[in-house]
Parts: C-alpha cells; structure tokens; sequence
C-alpha cells in the first residue's frame, strides 16, 4: 500500500499526538510520585505547611507563609515545614496538608484551622472591629502585596531581595516576567514608579496611624490581620533594607518597625536561630 | 494621552468643566462598572460642573474612567480623585480622625481590590450573559473575547483560580465587614459622607441595582438589609435624577 501525501501527514499528527500525551502522563505520574514522597504523618494531628525554603534575612521572601506561619505560633497549633517548591492545586504556595486533606491559599487555610482546632484569633474584637479586621487584611494583602510586588520584581533588581539560595536567578527572573504579567491584569502595573511608591505610601500610612501605639493593630492581643501585616511589612524592615520603602517606614512611620520587632520578639523567638540554620 | 477622541471630540480645555470617560449607560444602574459611578457620584457630591462624554476611549493606563481638565488627562478613578481633591480644594475625609481615615482607606481598599474580582468573576464566569444590565446585548464574540481576557486577569490576580463558591464565600466576607461597620449609620462614618462612600456605593450599586437576580443581591437582602438601605440613601442624596439619567442613557 503506498501512502499519500495526506497519509503521511496524518501519521505524523497522531504520532505527535501520542508523545504528547506520554510526556503529560509520565510528567503527571512523576508529580503523584513526588507528592506521595512528601513526609506527611497523615494520622496526626499536625499541620505541614509546604512553603519556598527560607531565606537569609527573613523566614520567607513571601509574606504569606510568614503569616500562615506566625498564626500557627501565636495559635499553638502543632506544625511542621515542609520545604520545598510545591505548587497547590490553585497553582501557588503555601499550602497546608492535615490529616491528608491539602488546603491551598492562606487564608482558606486559617479559616480551616480555625475551624479544626477551635480557635478564633478575632474573638476579642467587637463586630466593627472585626469589620476593619478584614479592611486591613484585604487592603495589606490585594494592594500593598502589589505595590511591594511591583518594585520588587519590576523596578528594582530581584537578586537584589533575600531569597533561598536553592532558588536559581533564572527561576527568579522568569517568575519577575510572570508577576509584571498578573500586575498589569490586576491594575498596579499600569501605574508609574512613583505612583506606584505614593500608594504604598499612603497603605503604610493608613496602617501606621491605625497602629499609633498599640502594641496590635487591636490592642494588647494579635489578630489575623495583624500576621498578614507583619508578613508584608517584614519583606520592607528586615529583607529589603536598601529599598526607599525601609527609609520610609524609619523616617515617616516608625511605629511600623516597632510593630515588627515586637511581633517577631513575641513570636519567633528563634528568628536568628532558622536563619543561621 | 493624546487619544483620537480627544482631537476629534470639543473639549473646552479653557473652562472650568470636567470631562469624564465613561462607558455607555446601564438600563439599571447610571454604570455598568464600579469606578466611573464612584467618580460621578464624588463630582456630584463635591458639586463639580462636569460633562460624562458615553463611549469606549481608554486612558494612557487602558482603563477607562479617565478625565480631562484643563487639557490635562488624568487616569484612573482614585487619582482623578485626588487631583479634583487639589484643583477644587475638596476633602471628604476632613471631619474624619486619623484612624478613621485610615479605616476608611482598608475600606477602600477592600472594596475596590478584592469585593471588585468578586463581581467580575461573577459577571464574566458565572452569570447569564442575558442579565447583563446593558441597553443591547454583547455581541457573542465580544463576550468570548471579554472573557477570555478577564480569565487571565482573574487569575493572575487571584480570585480565578478558586470555585465559585469560594468565591462567594470571600464576597459574603466583604460584605459582612461593610454590613457591620456601616450598622445603622447614616454613612460609613456618620452623618457626612466621606470619600470612599463613593466607592462603597459604586460597588454595591451595581449587586443591589444591577445585578438583582445574582446570589449577592439574594444576600444582601437577606441578611445585609442596611447595605440596601445605604445605596438607596446614597443614591437618592446624589442621584435624584437616576431615573432620568437611565432613560436618557438609553436613547
């Protein structure tokens, strides 16, 4: 049988075809033998948090497991970390595993914890306070996040920040490309260097005249909030202290540097210990 | 900017009148987005002579709002604010403390960078293209287009990559928050509005006037009843003419 021209053609569609999918299956089944690699207990009770590997300066170049973690601390809920560069099922990191059911993002995952262990950081606030609770995390972790996120990876040199040394330049640099992509559609990254630096500017304030001399953003007693703001507020004081953002949290608003050493004094006591380690 | 329509269309860059980008009219609501409602109702609050010019010309950032005055484009609603703020000598926050004022900004915030991907993945994901509250309805291959772009978008943001009921969890968290701070207040801090009871207002506008037949409305009448009462206080102090304004918008 002599094949055509179209035969031919169509062979090497299918052929194609085929390979493709061998690639996706052999790549999905040595992620599910990865996954299965993970030192989960999933009999205990405790909570494994996959996040990026620590950095020299600060726990986590991201906020978000700086948060997820210190609410742990503060919580008293048993953890363990599992480092490494483990995406969820909605694509990022952290995530926690407990008793064998992964929670992806951080906050579903307080809002699970809560749940399991019973415990509400919140229950000391009243209902309005609760209210601008919530104000303080969304403005901290859907504004500000975007604003630090923009010089960071956009305006300012990447390898410049604190990050795990496990984590290649390429890998940063690729993923800087990513975030000036998620920038634009979210909207800060259509906005100017100093635009960009007049919003972070005026979210520092708000959470600086809202702080005054409390020892919390609530008082004497830490809530969520008060983890999401130390997680992004951390990245400025102790990871990126050459930034014009750490001079302008000393010279404008030093209660927020306050705010981060007492925090990290109250709850990682062994700061310098994991980053020497 | 320099946008066509700026050499095409009259603007009087010599008088006092500001020019306002916005998109064409609702039939329920004076706008189909949060932000332009937002920045008329701030005009109309602070009682600046302005002209909303109806189509689709996108500022320098690709968004629209945007305004011209004085021959000056500037972009985006919540810095348009501030320099009407500055030309005009308008403060809406000046009988506000400094922590108000900062509360009122996380409000701003919240509403204006989480509650809003809340209804964009709703209208975009989850909606029936036929509830839409425009005068015609989108043509198939604009909806396509829309919704593909606002994927990306939701999901370099964030609020795409989960369900739809998380989704409607964390909406159902915002709206709480804005339930339980506003409580039986005329507006969000009292008697006066401030600034961002624009911002509020535009955003519930559209879940409370607009979208009636979405899960939000269902909720807030349900169990947010004074964030009805609110938009209907907010829109009859600065919106006395809404009906007129949707009738004409629709001609």
């Amino acid at each position: 049988m002599r094949l055509t021209f179209g035969d031919t053609r169509l062979l090497a569609l299918a052929a194609g075809a085929i390979a493709v999918g061998v690639v996706l299956f052999l790549n999905a089944s040595r992620k599910q033998r990865k996954r299965k690699k993970l030192p989960y207990k999933d009999e205990s009770d405790t909570v494994y948090v996959v996040q990026i590997p620590r950095g020299k300066k600060v726990p986590s170049p991201s906020p978000f497991p700086i948060k997820l973690e210190t609410y742990l601390r503060i919580a008293k809920i048993p953890y363990e970390n599992v480092f490494a560069r483990k995406f969820s099922s909605k694509g990022k990191i952290p995530w926690i595993r407990h008793r064998g059911k992964d929670v992806p993002d951080s906050q579903f995952a307080i809002e699970y914890l809560n749940e399991q262990f019973n415990v509400d950081l919140e229950a000391h606030l009243t209902k309005e306070e609760r209210a601008m609770s919530r104000a303080f995390l969304k403005m901290v972790e859907e504004n500000l996040y975007w604003a630090l996120a923009c010089y960071r990876f956009i305006h300012d040199d990447v390898r410049k920040a604190d990050y795990p040394s496990v984590i290649p330049t390429w890998a940063l640099l690729l993923f800087g490309r990513r975030i000036k992509k998620y920038a634009w559609g979210q909207g800060m990254g259509r906005h100017s260097v100093e635009e960009i630096f007049h919003i972070t500017k005026l979210d520092f304030e708000a959470i600086s005249d809202y702080l005054g001399d409390k020892k919390f953003l609530f008082g004497d007693k830490p809530c969520v909030a008060d983890c999401a703001v130390f997680g992004m507020l951390v990245q400025v004081v102790f990871n990126q202290t050459y930034s014009p953002h750490n001079a302008l949290i000393k010279n404008e608003f030093p209660n927020l540097e306050r705010f981060c050493w007492t925090m990290r004094n109250a709850f990682w006591p062994d700061w310098d210990q994991i980053l020497a380690a | 900017m320099g946008s066509w329509l700026s050499r095409k269309s009259k603007f009087d860059d010599t008088s006092n009148t500001v020019y306002l980008m916005q998109m064409p009219r609702g039939t329920r609501v004076p706008s189909l987005s949060p932000f332009p409602l937002k920045l008329e109702t701030y005009l109309r609050m602070a009682k600046i002579s302005h002209k909303s010019i109806l189509g689709f010309s996108l500022s320098s950032k690709g968004k629209i709002p945007w305004i011209r005055h004085r021959g000056k484009d500037v972009a985006d609603s919540q810095f348009s604010i501030e320099y009407l703020n500055k030309e005009f000598g308008v403060d809406f926050n000046a009988h506000l403390t400094n922590e108000e004022k900062a509360v009122s900004r996380a409000f701003l915030k919240m509403v204006e960078e989480n509650l809003f991907w809340v209804l964009v993945c709703y209208r975009w994901f989850f909606m029936d293209p036929k509830d839409f509250g425009f005068s015609k309805p989108i043509p198939w291959l604009w909806l396509a287009y829309i919704r593909r772009m606002t994927r990306g978008y939701a999901y370099g943001h964030g609020m795409g990559r989960h369900s739809e009921e998380e989704i409607f969890h964390i909406g159902k968290l915002d709206l709480q928050a804005l339930s339980d701070y506003l409580g039986a207040k005329k507006f969000l801090f009292g008697d006066k509005p401030s600034e961002t009871d624009c911002s509020v207002f535009g955003m519930l506008a559209q879940f409370v006037f607009s979208d009636t037949k979405s899960p939000y409305c269902a909720l807030i009448k349900k169990e947010f009843p004074n964030l009805e009462r609110y938009c209907h206080t907010m829109r009859d102090a600065f919106w006395p003419d809404w009906d007129d304004v949707l009738k004409k918008g629709s001609s």
